[in-house]
């Protein structure tokens, strides 16, 4: 039913987003079980046609065809999502949650995928940034921004110091250390009552150069939830993130990544810095995870250890195996299926941890690249249609 | 023609196996030199010790007058050496274009800050390499020029291996370590890639090749010298012609009549 | 200080000890057949306690009383059931995916561990919250002055090193084991020379996951109690002790597993306010021993083709 022509048009792809957009719009705001059940049916019939018909393929190739363009719609899909939940704190708090954890996993493709240094501890990167913003953000002046790349600093810095000692050992020495942090975060801030112990520590909520983000805008008569001004920042930050970690992968750096994941000793004999490319990459995803939480905790006003725990940190590797391990685009459906399905379908909510591993499991046998594979790396795609 | 890479006395036991034994090989700027030994003399463990994938139980090795004995791979590919791998080592999930791009390190910006900001001469130097990798991959098939985004994993076993050439090549290094270049390939095929060697060689008439290979005729054709290893030591050396005819040669690759 | 204080500390420093080595040799010998991390070995421990107890709770509904012969029923079957679920765990999720990526396989199984983790903390009745474990052994004291030594702390310390010699043995003299240290050192050689490939891997996974059994077994007897949780953490120090002893060596594996309890004794009896932090301090050291020499202490068995 649909052609396989050379360069597709932009129409399947635009309207295969707006079909997703309403799809996340109808399901955050559902909280009727029955009716979620009706919505995971026709959702379910409806992949299934695409799959079959070929029109799933259709729209990868329109999407990946025209970037630029599908890069804004998505952003305007975003948008429209965030102005029809205007009024839902929940659905828009999930949805920021989603985004975070969104950034948090782009960071972790960047190590993982990309470059093949393992990290179990993406959890505890994240709560290093909250920590930080709760702890700088509540005892200093330093401006929300700037707090939010200092949990980026932070987290950065934590994960050289880790990573610094066992660069020059195997592979699974990296997992060992990241396993280790990943456990023991927890009880290290449980056991330190500096840091609120427990019992976690409030956090004041971000305000931009004065404007509090806490209070919901007014427009026309109706106020908005205040968590729009999150949603938009959450937004914002994804799509800094994204743009810095495509760039990343689509220049010489990538490369050398991908280079060094792949082979490292045919990597060094050609020069590549195999430690030093390591380390970039383990800081940079690091920097993400921290920023991503530090506009967690100031979203949320009160974290406490548990959030950041070992589980949280296998949630992130979940996310990035099942939407396809490299691939950017493939995190937020993960994300948004690992996030948002539990907090709809109450009854799996005790039974996810063990969803999600049997998923992984899934496709670990059967489908290792991922739900969306990752795919083949082309420096500067927007004008290079003409070569072959 | 001048010392390009000299070695005395290096030494190379891995517990309890002693793969080089007090070996001492000269290589001359701007010749090709074939390495030949039977299996297990040494070759391939020679080319790792130079590249400093292994570190030398003992022994000395000059490159230019520098002392390369202990530098680690990368020092050494600085220094201008490149090498292709006996087991092909291609990243096979890159494109073809990454994958000789992997092999020009020396040449591309590393900067972070240049590879994520400064987009415009980022794709200029893109450009500039793109052109470099197709030129040098039509000397070795026409069709491969074409391929260029195309996965290293989907194309020919032989394709792969002349891709693993230019890999080596894309550096300009002034030495170049070819390991069993042809493995696998037809009377055909091998001969055309020694036309497309010696086609390279005449484009860098000052690049020097040092080749493995078991194929005589192959060697005949293309070395100006040979090596030959046996049990980690050099067994003689000479023209093609001068150890075909040497006894001990003959003993070593066939035994005692 | 005492020296009858310094001494309990002593012995449950070596009753430790003995447990993480058992762990540890679990992850050696996955390591050393197959080149795998295999995560979900510390949760098999948890289960094969879990699987005890279970057996335990059945007998005693059955009115079989003696200790004895209850404690064998349970390591019996606690111990083939683990061996069992370590060949289905390497036959359908380690053997298949042998030639993917190592980080593949790392991650396969630690999912399987959370499945396992899950299970237990879902489907066994009040799983989340910690079962009491039955005292089987007795815990009369011998008092040698102002030394109290428990009867059960001396079992449990005596079994735990007669199986690890016994293991050892295994590995070092009989034909089973000597087809496993051919296959750790080169795998291609020994399907060559006829030793079937597959078989000495689920071997070794079973030999693996029924010491994994013993050591939950013997940390449930231990301490009086058992938690869906515990398999995680002696899992990470399982491995760790493996790594530090040099993985793919029996003998570092054991090294390790007593260096960790070493460590984590000694923060608790030098500086007793530090006790919370006993984990992060052994966790630092071994980590310190490991950038000092890579390979581990006695050095790690493996090698790649270049």
């Amino acid at each position: 039913m649909f052609s396989t022509d050379k360069s597709p048009g932009a129409l399947p792809a635009v309207l295969g987003v707006m079909a997703i957009a309403v799809f996340a719009m109808v399901l955050l705001r559902i909280h009727d079980q029955w009716g979620l059940l009706a919505l995971g049916v026709i959702a379910g019939i409806a992949l299934l046609l695409a799959v079959r018909t070929g029109a799933a393929a259709h729209f990868e190739r329109a999407f990946a065809a025209h970037e630029r363009l599908m890069n804004g719609v998505v952003v305007v899909a975003f948008l429209g999502v965030i102005a029809v939940l205007a009024k839902q704190d929940f659905s828009l708090l999930i949805l920021s949650t989603v985004l975070l954890y969104c950034v948090a996993c782009m960071g972790l493709s960047v190590q993982l995928g990309y470059c093949g240094v393992m990290n179990f501890a993406g959890a505890a990167f994240f709560g290093a940034g909250a920590y930080t913003a709760a702890v700088v953000g509540g005892h200093t002046g330093l401006p929300h921004l700037l707090v939010v790349v200092a949990g980026g600093i932070v987290a950065g810095l934590l994960g050289s110091v880790l990573l610094l000692p066992v660069l020059r050992t195997r592979g699974h020495y990296a997992a060992l250390i990241t396993v280790a942090f990943g456990i023991l975060f927890r009880s290290f801030l449980e056991v330190n009552n500096t840091l609120g112990g427990p019992q976690g520590l409030t956090v004041p909520g971000m305000s931009i150069f004065g404007w509090s983000l806490n209070k919901g805008l007014a427009i026309g008569g109706i106020t908005l939830s205040f968590y729009v001004n999150y949603a938009l920042v959450t937004l914002a930050l994804a799509i800094v993130v994204y743009v810095v970690t495509r760039r990343l992968e689509r220049s010489w750096v990538g490369m050398h990544f991908d280079a060094v994941r792949i082979d490292e000793l045919a990597a060094s004999t050609f020069g590549l810095n195999v430690q030093g490319l390591k380390i970039m990459a383990f800081v940079i995803g690091n920097v993400f995870a921290g920023m991503a939480g530090a506009v967690f905790a100031m979203m949320t006003g009160f974290i406490s250890p548990t959030d950041f725990d070992f589980p949280t940190s296998l949630v992130l590797i979940a996310i990035i195996m099942l939407g396809g391990i490299g691939n950017l685009w493939g995190i937020l459906p993960a994300a948004a299926f690992v996030l948002i399905l539990p907090e709809k379908l109450q009854f799996i909510q005790e039974y996810r941890f063990l969803l999600y591993a049997g998923a992984v499991i899934l496709v670990l046998l059967y489908r290792p690249a991922g739900l969306f594979p990752r795919r083949l790396r082309r420096h500067f795609p927007a004008k290079a249609v003409s070569r072959t | 023609m001048s010392a390009l890479l000299s070695c005395h006395g290096l030494v190379m036991r891995f517990r309890g196996l002693t793969a080089l034994d007090d070996l001492d090989l000269e290589i001359r700027r701007g010749e090709i030199l074939g390495l030949l030994g039977p299996n297990g003399s040494g070759k391939t463990t020679f080319f790792n010790v130079v590249t400093g994938v292994y570190k030398a139980s003992g022994g000395r090795i000059a490159f230019e007058s520098q002392d390369i004995s202990n530098s680690s791979p990368q020092a050494v590919y600085r220094a201008g050496i490149a090498r292709t791998f006996q087991r092909s080592r291609l990243c096979l999930p890159l494109t073809i274009f990454d994958n000789i791009m992997i092999g020009n390190a020396r040449h591309l910006n590393h900067g972070l800050w240049f590879n994520v900001v400064r987009r415009t001469p980022l794709r200029r130097q893109y450009e500039a390499c793109w052109e470099e990798a197709r030129e040098l991959l039509t000397i070795f098939n026409q069709a491969l020029g074409t391929k260029l985004l195309k996965a290293a994993g989907s194309v020919s076993m032989i394709d792969r291996r002349r891709i693993e050439v230019c890999r080596a090549l894309v550096s300009r290094p002034k030495l170049l370590l070819l390991d069993e270049p042809s493995a696998g390939m037809t009377h055909e095929e091998t001969n055309e890639l020694m036309d497309d060697i010696l086609a390279i060689r005449k484009r860098m008439p000052e690049l020097t090749i040092v080749i493995i290979e078991h194929g005589m005729s192959v060697i005949e054709r293309i070395t100006n010298r040979c090596v030959v290893l046996n049990y980690g030591r050099k067994l003689c050396e000479g023209t093609y012609g001068e150890i075909a005819r040497n006894a001990d040669v003959q003993q070593a690759y066939l035994g005692t009549s | 200080m005492d020296i009858g204080f310094l001494a309990q500390y002593v012995l449950s420093g070596i009753m430790l000890g003995v447990v993480y080595a058992m762990v540890a040799v679990g992850f050696t010998l996955y390591f050393g057949v197959l080149d795998v991390i295999n995560f979900s070995h510390g949760d098999v421990l948890t289960a094969g306690a879990f699987v005890s107890l279970a057996t335990y709770l059945g007998l005693r509904a059955t009115g079989i009383d003696s200790p004895v012969v209850v404690l064998t029923i349970m390591l019996a079957v606690a111990l083939a059931t683990m061996a069992l679920l370590g060949v289905l765990i390497a036959k359908f999720f380690v053997l298949p995916l042998r030639h993917a990526p190592p980080f593949i396989t790392l991650l396969i199984t630690l999912m399987i561990g959370i499945a396992i983790r899950e299970s237990i903390r879902l489907f066994y009745p009040s799983g989340s919250n910690p079962q009491s474990f039955p005292q089987l052994l007795p815990k009369t004291a011998y008092h040698w002055g102002n030394l109290i030594v428990r009867q059960d702390t001396l079992i449990l310390i005596v079994t735990g090193l007669v199986v690890i010699a016994l293991v050892n043995l295994f590995i070092n003299r009989t034909r089973a084991g000597l087809a496993i240290r051919a296959v750790a050192q080169d795998g291609e050689t020994a399907k060559v020379m006829g030793i079937n490939f597959e078989w000495v891997v689920l071997l070794a996974f079973a030999l693996g996951s029924a010491l994994a059994a013993l050591a939950g077994v013997m940390n449930g007897l231990y301490y009086n109690e058992v938690n869906f949780g515990t398999g995680l953490m002696l899992g990470i120090i399982g491995f760790c002790a493996a790594v530090v002893g040099g993985l793919g060596n029996i003998y570092g594996a054991i090294l390790g597993g007593f260096l960790f309890a070493f460590l984590q004794t000694i923060v608790v009896v030098a500086v007793p306010s530090l006790t919370a932090y006993k984990d992060v301090f052994a966790f630092g050291v071994i980590i310190l021993l490991m950038v000092i020499k890579p390979t581990g202490m006695i050095g790690e068995v493996s090698s790649e083709r270049v």
